[in-house]
């Protein structure tokens, strides 16, 4: 049991440190869009339903239409927020907890523009 | 030992499992990518590993009786043991797959899980745990050998704060608190009741006597000061011995077999010369002051199989069986037949022999056989079948140094002896 422990102690330190290592010898990621696209509240209001869900979260505007089916809670939850600022679902997942960093991370394969006026 | 569950271990279990019961209607299950997969995988390893970690510290209770629906404190802390260290497991399995399941996403992503900015404190409270576990783990798990038990057991006074970490991490995060509340404050409370109110249920002694049995052997001679202490033959106590004159371990509790018969008026504990504590006893005040803890464990058990007995006893792990023999005489009946082997180096070496030959003279259904390593080597198969030909029908109970029980297990699970019909207790790192 001594043995096991030990080694799956180092083990856990060495994945960590190598996640870092890894992720400090990366270069930053060049893909990442200089000026998304423009999208006004009128285009983000036409798409609030399940055949094409926009939100809008702090001012970027993602797809989610894809996602709605995946999301852990009833799609009527989701559904809830097409077509409109959903800043203030994002940020209380439950009351006052925000989502997690590992949501965000993949709130970002959704995004198609930025909110404008 | 038993193999089958015991009531105990049913309870346990059923604890472990609860929180994650609650969990998995919300979890579901996962879907067919490898990330869904790790993140599953990430989030009921952290739910198993708190249950089990919150668990430990329930099982590290000591009240005289919990034990035995576990099979004894010492069993009961091999539990304890064991949870320990599958939460420890668990938890860095939990953070490792829920960073890795972020890895699609970019690695920035998947750090951001384990290393979030500081106003998600409720994971870098997580980590806090975390090395608190491995702060007062590492001594137990010997990462850095075997440290003195004075030391080890005040370093893992820390699991306390673990724990407390570990709920700060888990209560904001989790979907389902009441779990959590109900077992970190059954956690909680058996930490505050070894600290703070175990000193309660220790009874009042005074040695009586020092008799010595051979060199570096002693028995100890206690009268209750008070109420007295009721027990079984074989159970075990704490004993804190309080004489000034010690030179070591005074008001130190350390855990020692009764050798007395449950109906005999005073206690009786042979110690053996086996480290500091045990040493200074040898040279105790009669006269002086003790508290006694207990009873705990279970050796002989509570429920009487019918069988014969055969009992192996060598060194000082004689002790148990001079209890038994000595509440065997006290009521002047035995249930079936009892043979007791005493496995000694030397016929110098073999105290309590005198004693236990003359119960046997009186008692038709005990017996007693002397077995030294001297004159014949290790006890073997030749000197079972001679003296009991019928050991692997018995009901075997077996208490002696580690290696002569390693030998007596592995002669007889090879003749087919089966591990549920042996019995021992090893008093290690109590």
């Amino acid at each position: 049991m001594n043995t096991v422990a030990y080694t799956v102690f180092v083990a856990f330190l060495s994945s960590v440190l190598t996640l870092v290592a890894v992720n400090a010898l990366s270069s930053p990621d060049a893909a990442v869009p200089g000026d998304p696209e423009a999208i006004t509240h009128e285009e983000l209001a036409r798409h609030d339903s399940a055949e094409s869900c926009w939100k809008a979260i702090h001012g970027t505007v993602y797809d989610v239409t894809g996602f709605i089916a995946d999301h852990p809670t009833p799609a009527a939850v989701m559904l809830e927020w097409c077509g409109r600022d959903a800043s203030e679902a994002w940020d209380n997942k439950r009351p006052g907890r925000p989502h997690s960093s590992f949501a965000e991370g993949m709130l970002e394969r959704f995004r198609i523009g930025r909110l404008v006026d | 030992m038993r193999r089958h569950p015991r009531a105990g271990d049913l309870a346990l279990a059923a604890a472990v499992l609860l929180p994650l019961a609650a969990a998995l209607p919300r979890l579901g299950w996962p879907a067919d990518d490898a990330g869904a997969w790790l993140a599953w995988i990430g989030r009921t390893t952290g739910i198993l590993g708190l249950a089990m970690l919150l668990l430990a510290a329930t099982t590290s209770i000591r009240v005289p009786g919990w034990d035995r629906p576990f099979g004894g404190l010492a069993r009961l802390w091999r539990l304890h043991h064991w949870l320990g260290f599958g939460a420890f497991v668990l938890l860095m399995v939990h953070a490792l797959a829920l960073a890795l399941a972020a890895v699609p996403l970019g690695l920035p992503v998947a750090l951001e899980v384990l290393f979030p900015p500081v106003s998600r404190g409720a994971i870098w409270l997580g980590w806090l745990a975390w090395l608190a576990m491995v702060l007062f783990l590492a001594p137990t798990f010997g990462f850095f050998g075997r440290p003195h038990y004075q030391a080890w057991k005040r370093l893992h006074l820390v699991s306390a704060a673990a724990l407390l970490l570990a709920l700060g991490h888990a209560l904001p995060l989790a979907g389902e608190a009441w779990p959590w509340w109900l077992l970190g404050l059954a956690g909680l409370a058996a930490i505050a009741w070894r600290k703070l109110g175990s000193c309660r249920t220790r009874l009042a002694y005074r040695i009586e006597a020092v008799e010595p049995l051979a060199r570096g052997v002693v028995e100890l001679v206690l009268a209750p000061q008070g109420r007295r202490l009721a027990h079984e033959p074989g159970q075990f106590v704490y004993l804190a011995p309080l004489d000034a004159t010690l030179a070591a371990g005074r008001g130190e509790e350390h855990p020692y077999t009764l050798a007395s018969a449950p109906a005999d008026e005073c206690l009786r504990i042979g110690i053996k010369d086996l480290g500091d504590a045990s040493h200074a006893l040898q040279s105790v005040t009669p006269g002086s002051m003790a508290q006694v803890e207990g009873p705990y464990g279970d050796f002989f058990g509570r429920h009487p199989s019918g069988r014969d007995r055969l009992w192996l006893g060598g060194g000082i792990g004689i002790t148990p069986f001079v209890g038994g023999a000595r509440d065997l005489l006290a009521r002047g009946v035995v249930d079936g037949q009892v043979l007791l082997v005493y496995l000694a180096n030397r016929p110098e070496r073999a105290y309590y022999l005198d004693e236990l030959e003359s119960i046997a003279e009186r008692l038709a259904d005990f017996a007693v056989v002397a077995h030294y390593y001297l004159e014949r080597g290790a006890l073997d198969l030749a000197f079972l079948a001679e003296h009991c030909p019928d050991f692997s029908e018995r009901e075997i109970h077996l208490c002696g140094p580690p290696a002569m029980n390693a030998h007596l297990r592995r002669l007889l699970a090879g003749q087919g002896v089966p591990r549920s019909r042996i019995h021992s207790e090893v008093l290690d790192f109590l």
